[in-house]
């Protein structure tokens, strides 16, 4: 492999011996970097240099080599043979040798050691700039030399003695750079651009400084210029987002920012809805913007900021150019700024509720002016621009977070109202992802607003047809409602997967991409995610109303899913597309939410435990490794659902200073209930022995109704036991376990101020009890504090039998 | 992290703060004298006390004129106070959201108010009747979306704060709470939540001697416990539906949130002999210990496992109001936090409005967000040499791709235009030679 024939006679360690790396980088040096005589024959051993670079480290001169004085001379003198070969290369005249000298480069400021970038990167830098600045270079050295300085400021940004010289460094580029953003038209080449941009804003934003307004300029005219395409758009709109950074950072310059372009929005608009709304909206927003006595700002990228009236009639670029301007208003958002800043919440939201209040009929108010074929063009853009105004919601959501409170009834009018206008699946999915955020932002109080909407919308979502993304399939399929009709659905689909035609049918439908089917398998996705979501956060709270519902839809959803697909995800798998991703993800989904549904708190027992366990054990076994992963998990959490654990409480209360009249009140009582179960988990062991299991049911029905009149019953029992003092105690305590027993039996029925009135009564005349009562405890208490200090205190690690059974008897159940 | 706890009296003094893994006494804020639930940690911005005058009883029987209230605000690093807000009336009960943007306080006047204010502006967003009578303990939910608060009345109601907001609701009168429990017969104490989320149980304690368990989800009374004396405080044993309950008798109890027996049955053990109330309790997850503050000025943190004391500190002669846990981060680098403390400019305590201005001014719709914690760590830009020089080799070896192959299409069409624009020159020349040959031959014959 090694050519050269002065280490043929050489013999290595193995295949990790530093003395390979000196001789490996020269042998790329000599076979695959071109030279100044050679011309640049093989492009694509290229990748093939920079990725045995990457793996082996060869530029690193690493300081294992230390030891060896030798070997290090060797590895140094390697690198800078390599690193001449890179300078010549860059000064050459032919493009191709340039191109590569210069990409090299920038892979060796990535590589190479400290001491070496340390020391040269100066010279490097300069040796790039030139190119840069040169109006006689080629276009795809521009782009390289772009790319190349910007690996080299990024290593430059972790020095941390050199601030000062970086930051000089990074200024010589912003000039040049933005008079080639205005001269060149190549997009390779402002990618690039903006690329280095963001860089040097990110790590120095102190080099923009007095060029600040001219970077401003020339974006905004690239933004509002027509000829940008919408993937460039989105990279300047996000450059713009960063800008405020460089302007000293602080929280003015982005308000500044922030102002200017929900001006600049609000204009165009005003501009785009002429005739769809009524005109003092557009009026009252920009007042909100400016307010009197306010001087307005200047209007984005300067004086005379792109406004060009040319561009006016194009429906189309005026919805690409907002659209840019209010992903950039998302960035700034959720771009994490280091600093506080001060969000206009209320112009944001208004911008997005006049958005969506369009939907391009025209007004009965408003005057017709417009004529049919501006509708049309209206209507055509509208989804765009609704999408990027729900977008612009969900990151001001994410960005205000707790703060949003104020303003959260307003959003969920606004979401809840959408959601009943939308039809396109894209809005929707949006729309569900906001839902999705705010559930998960504002917790159980936002549960109590959204659920219904989203029960609503998602039943519907996933109901009307089948999971799955097979159309001729999920078309034929009958509409699922109940237990019976389902399983007729899934054997009809098992049946689907045998017959040649159907399966041929549907392995068509599958193989096209971007099929419209897609689409609602997103949604579905969506609609998912916002019930799990729901249920995590707010499960108990739908008990009385939605809660029946969503198990039964979320049951079915993930029934259909994987019953009978199981296989078929094997037998696409071969097919290298999307959609058997879309199946895991779909089945992945409908498991998680069934899970979700499973184990929210709710008053009864589970209604399809039974399903779910069968179908995550089955769900085990699949070779796609993230279902059969998730099912375990799933199986796992299941577990404590099928045996409820009142673990012991670690070391806490035993035996140790117990009133003796409590003992034998849980000593009785754990004598009437079985009877057994000695150690460890009271509850779960008295279930294993336990020859007919009670449900969580049961034990729930009979913790609310018959466990108190047991329990006066042994409480009466224990009063003929009991001694003279204890007796006190039990009769109180007999009296208000009555008490609390009706008030709870049936509290509506009960009045409320009858109960009361009856326990005040009570209280008057046990106040005398009650004393006698205290003195008994106290004594008590000091019994067992003498009794600790002597050190007869239980065992704490082996938790006593009362103490169990007291904690943990009836316990968990509720809670 | 640093773990301390901050302690205030309900006389004339003092907030006291140690750190709870060395016992070592840090700094202490003056002068302070704030009622049973008055003192909250705001965030980790500052920390927060609703004062009580000494002329209060006065006060009280004269009417709400001449009686006001005031909030005091301490920065953690300072021990004078930082700012003095002053209010219309005393506030009893203050707490504040996790994030500490918002604050809310519970009037102890006669209609017992609540009122909620911005932290970053001092706004108040919202001032509501509340209960009957002084609002006695306010606390937020696990997500903070929820509010329960405590009156001297007895009764406990749960407010959803989104609805509190909802402007259309409020326009046809207050918007009601969430749930309204009004079994407790005397003053309510104390309240906790545990962590159950929309399942979660409540508990109060009274001073009618009972602590009662609640479901947010059924909004019902569970159980009622029966304690042998009034409960000042509770704590909640995070992981064991166990919870503290410390007694006007010096002892503090153990309570099952599910126990069958209506009576609270055990001790974990009582501060002194000389029975001096119970007055606080707070729980400290971290190391798990329970933290209890006497009549008599003792602050004792327990090993509830043990049921020993670990710790005791003295915090003056008078009763303890108020035991706070406080998680900081501490930044290893002074210089930096100092940075990044004066970049993040005014984490000054506001200063609270004393009442409500008209809906507009509230909603002027600018909120201020601070930085997310731990936002300050390094950003790192991404090499790209490497990807540029793969993408370039990718572009030249798909010769074959769309746009070369429409490229030389184009090419080819043109070039054979070319080729027939070329014959019809040449064609052309050929003709116009053979006229002027013949024009020649004409000529010379």
């Amino acid at each position: 492999m090694f050519t050269s024939p002065m280490a043929s006679f050489e013999r290595f360690d193995d295949m990790c011996d530093p003395k390979l790396e000196p001789k490996k980088l020269r042998n790329l040096l000599s076979e695959y970097v071109p030279n100044e005589k050679q011309p640049v024959t093989n492009f694509l051993s290229l990748s093939e240099v920079v990725s045995t670079i990457a793996t082996h480290k060869l530029l690193s001169e690493s300081p294992m080599a230390s030891t060896e004085q030798k070997l290090q001379t060797k590895s140094k003198s390697a690198v800078d043979d390599w690193v001449d070969r890179l300078l010549t290369l860059i000064s050459s005249d032919m493009p191709d040798k340039c191109w590569v000298g210069i990409c090299l480069m920038g892979v060796t400021c990535q590589e190479c050691s400290s001491d070496r970038f340390f020391t040269s990167y100066s010279v490097w830098f300069n040796s790039l700039l030139s190119h840069i600045k040169n109006p006689e270079s080629s276009r795809i050295v521009r782009v390289a030399s772009c790319t190349s300085i910007s690996d080299l400021l990024t290593r430059l940004s972790r020095f941390s003695n050199t601030k000062k010289d970086a930051v000089s460094h990074a200024a010589k580029v912003i000039l040049p750079i933005i008079k080639l953003l205005d001269e060149d038209p190549s997009e390779a080449l402002w990618e690039s651009i903006v690329h280095l941009l963001t860089t040097v804003v990110i790590l120095f934003p102190a080099a923009f400084h007095s060029n600040y307004d001219k970077v401003e300029a020339a974006i905004a005219s690239k933004i509002f210029s027509a000829k940008t395409s919408s993937n460039m758009l989105k990279k300047f709109a996000h450059f713009l987002a960063l800008l405020p950074k460089a302007n000293k950072g602080d929280e003015g310059s982005w308000s500044l920012m922030m102002q200017k372009l929900l001006i600049s929005i609000n204009v165009h608009l005003n501009n785009f809805f002429q005739g769809l709304e009524e005109e003092t909206k557009g009026k009252k927003a920009l007042q909100r913007l400016t307010p009197p006595g306010k001087d307005s700002p200047l209007p984005l990228g300067g004086q005379n900021g792109g406004l060009d009236d040319a561009s006016w009639n194009s429906e189309q670029l005026i919805v690409t150019r907002v659209s840019a301007l209010m992903f950039c208003c998302s960035t700034m958002l959720t771009s994490s700024s280091r600093s506080k800043v001060n969000i206009p919440v209320g112009s944001l939201l208004s911008l997005v509720e006049r958005v969506l209040a369009v939907n391009g009929s025209l007004p009965r108010a408003v005057s017709p002016f417009m004529t049919g074929i501006q509708q049309e063009l209206v209507c055509a853009e509208l989804p765009t621009l609704h999408s990027s105004a729900l977008e612009l919601l969900l990151a001001t959501i994410k960005s205000i977070r707790s703060q949003l409170l104020p303003y959260a009834a307003s959003v969920v009018r606004l979401v809840s109202s959408y959601f009943r206008k939308c039809s396109l699946p894209e809005l929707k999915i949006k729309l569900y992802s906001i839902t999705t955020t705010l559930l998960k932002s504002m917790g159980v109080g936002m549960a109590m607003q959204l659920a219904q909407e989203v029960v609503n919308n998602a039943s519907v979502d996933l109901g009307t047809t089948t999971v799955e993304g097979f159309d001729a399939v999920s078309s034929k399929t009958p509409l699922l409602t109940k237990g019976v009709v389902l399983q007729a659905g899934s054997k009809k689909r098992k049946h689907s997967t045998k017959s040649g035609a159907e399966a041929e049918n549907s392995a068509f439908e599958v193989g096209l991409p971007h099929n419209h089917s897609n689409s609602p398998i997103s949604l579905k996705l969506a609609a998912l995610e916002a019930l799990e979501t729901l249920l995590n956060i707010g499960g108990a709270l739908g008990s009385d109303s939605w809660r029946e519902r969503v198990d039964t839809l979320v049951m079915t959803t993930a029934t259909n899913a994987c019953v009978g697909r199981w296989a078929s995800a094997a037998t696409y798998g071969c097919l290298p597309n999307v959609s058997c991703t879309d199946q895991v993800e779909i089945q992945l989904a409908a498991l998680r939410a069934f899970l979700a549904s499973l184990v929210s708190p709710s008053r009864v027992r589970p209604k399809f435990l039974a399903e779910g366990l069968e179908l995550f054990r089955t769900g085990k076994f699949q070779a796609e490794m993230k279902v059969a992963g998730f099912c375990a998990h799933a199986l796992m959490t299941l577990e404590v659902v099928i045996h409820p654990r009142a673990l012991p409480l670690d070391g806490l209360p035993s035996l140790g200073e117990r009133f003796p009249e409590s003992t034998s009140l849980a000593s009785q009582k754990h004598n009437n209930l079985n009877g057994i179960a000695h150690s460890g988990d009271g509850l779960y062991n008295r279930w294993l022995s336990n020859a007919d299991p009670p449900s969580i049911n049961e034990i729930q029905r009979s913790l609310d109704t018959t466990l108190p009149l047991q329990e006066t019953k042994r409480l009466k029992l224990g009063n003929d036991l009991a001694t003279s003092v204890e007796d006190h105690t039990d009769m109180v305590a007999s009296e208000n376990v009555q008490e609390a027993h009706v008030s709870e039996k049936d509290p509506e029925s009960t009045e409320e101020t009858q109960g009361h009135g009856s326990e005040k009564d009570n209280m008057v005349p046990k106040e005398g009890e009650d004393l006698a009562v205290k003195d008994s405890l106290m004594e008590e208490a000091a019994i067992g504090k003498k009794r600790d200090s002597l050190g007869e205190s239980d065992d704490d690690s082996v938790p006593s039998l009362q103490a169990d059974d007291f904690l943990s008897s009836d316990s968990d159940i509720e809670s | 992290m640093e773990i301390s706890i901050v302690a205030s009296s309900s006389i004339e003094g003092e907030i006291g703060s140690w750190d709870l893994k060395t016992g070592k006494a840090l700094l202490k804020f003056k002068p302070c004298a704030s009622p049973a639930h008055g003192l909250t940690a705001v965030g980790d911005k500052f920390l927060a006390a609703s004062q009580l005058r000494k002329d209060r009883n006065a006060s009280d029987s004269s009417g709400s004129g001449s009686n006001s209230g005031s909030i005091f605000f301490w920065s953690w690093n300072k021990p004078q106070v930082e700012v003095r807000s002053f209010l219309l009336e005393p506030i009893l009960a203050l707490a504040a959201n996790s994030e500490g943007t918002y604050i809310v306080g519970g009037s102890g006047g006669k209609p017992g108010y609540i009122y909620l204010w911005e932290v970053a502006t001092g706004k108040l967003l919202k001032k509501w009747h509340g209960h009957y009578r002084s609002v006695t303990c306010l606390v937020f939910s696990g997500d903070d979306s929820l509010l329960v608060s405590g009156s001297e009345d007895g009764s406990i109601k749960v407010w959803s704060l989104i609805r509190l907001f909802d402007d259309l609701q409020s326009q046809q009168g207050n918007a009601p709470p969430e749930h309204y429990f009004t079994e407790h017969t005397m003053s309510v104490t104390d309240i906790v939540m545990d962590y159950g989320g929309c399942n979660a149980l409540i508990v109060s304690a009274s001073e009618d001697r009972t602590c009662k368990v609640w479901s947010l989800a059924k909004g019902k009374l569970l159980r009622s416990i029966v304690f042998p004396s009034a409960i000042n405080a509770l704590a909640l044993d995070p992981c064991g539906s166990v919870f503290y309950a410390g007694g006007r008798d010096s002892k503090i109890y153990i309570g099952a949130m599910n126990a069958t027996s209506d009576h609270c049955t055990k001790v974990l053990g009582s501060i002194s002999e000389e029975s001096k109330a119970i007055t606080c309790l707070a729980y400290c997850a971290e190391g798990n210990h329970l933290i209890s503050g006497s009549e008599d000025g003792k602050i004792c943190v327990w090993d509830p496992k043990t049921r020993h004391p670990v710790r005791t500190f003295d915090h003056g002669k008078g009763p303890v109001s108020n035991i706070q846990v406080v998680r900081k981060t501490i930044v290893t680098n002074l210089n930096k936090t100092l940075s990044s403390w004066k970049r993040n400019g005014a984490s000054l305590p506001p200063f609270l409005e004393k009442s409500k201005k008209s809906d507009e001014d509230i909603m002027d719709g600018i909120v201020t967000v601070e930085p997310p914690p731990f936002s300050d760590v390094p950003v790192y830009a991404r090499y790209l040499s490497a990807n540029l020089i793969n993408e370039q080799v990718r572009e030249l070896q798909q010769q074959g791709s769309a746009a070369t192959e429409i490229e030389m299409e184009r090419l080819k069409l043109e070039y054979k235009k070319s080729l027939q624009m070329n014959d019809q020159w040449e064609k052309n020349y050929e003709n116009l030679l053979k006229v002027v040959m013949e024009e020649q031959n004409g000529a010379s014959n």
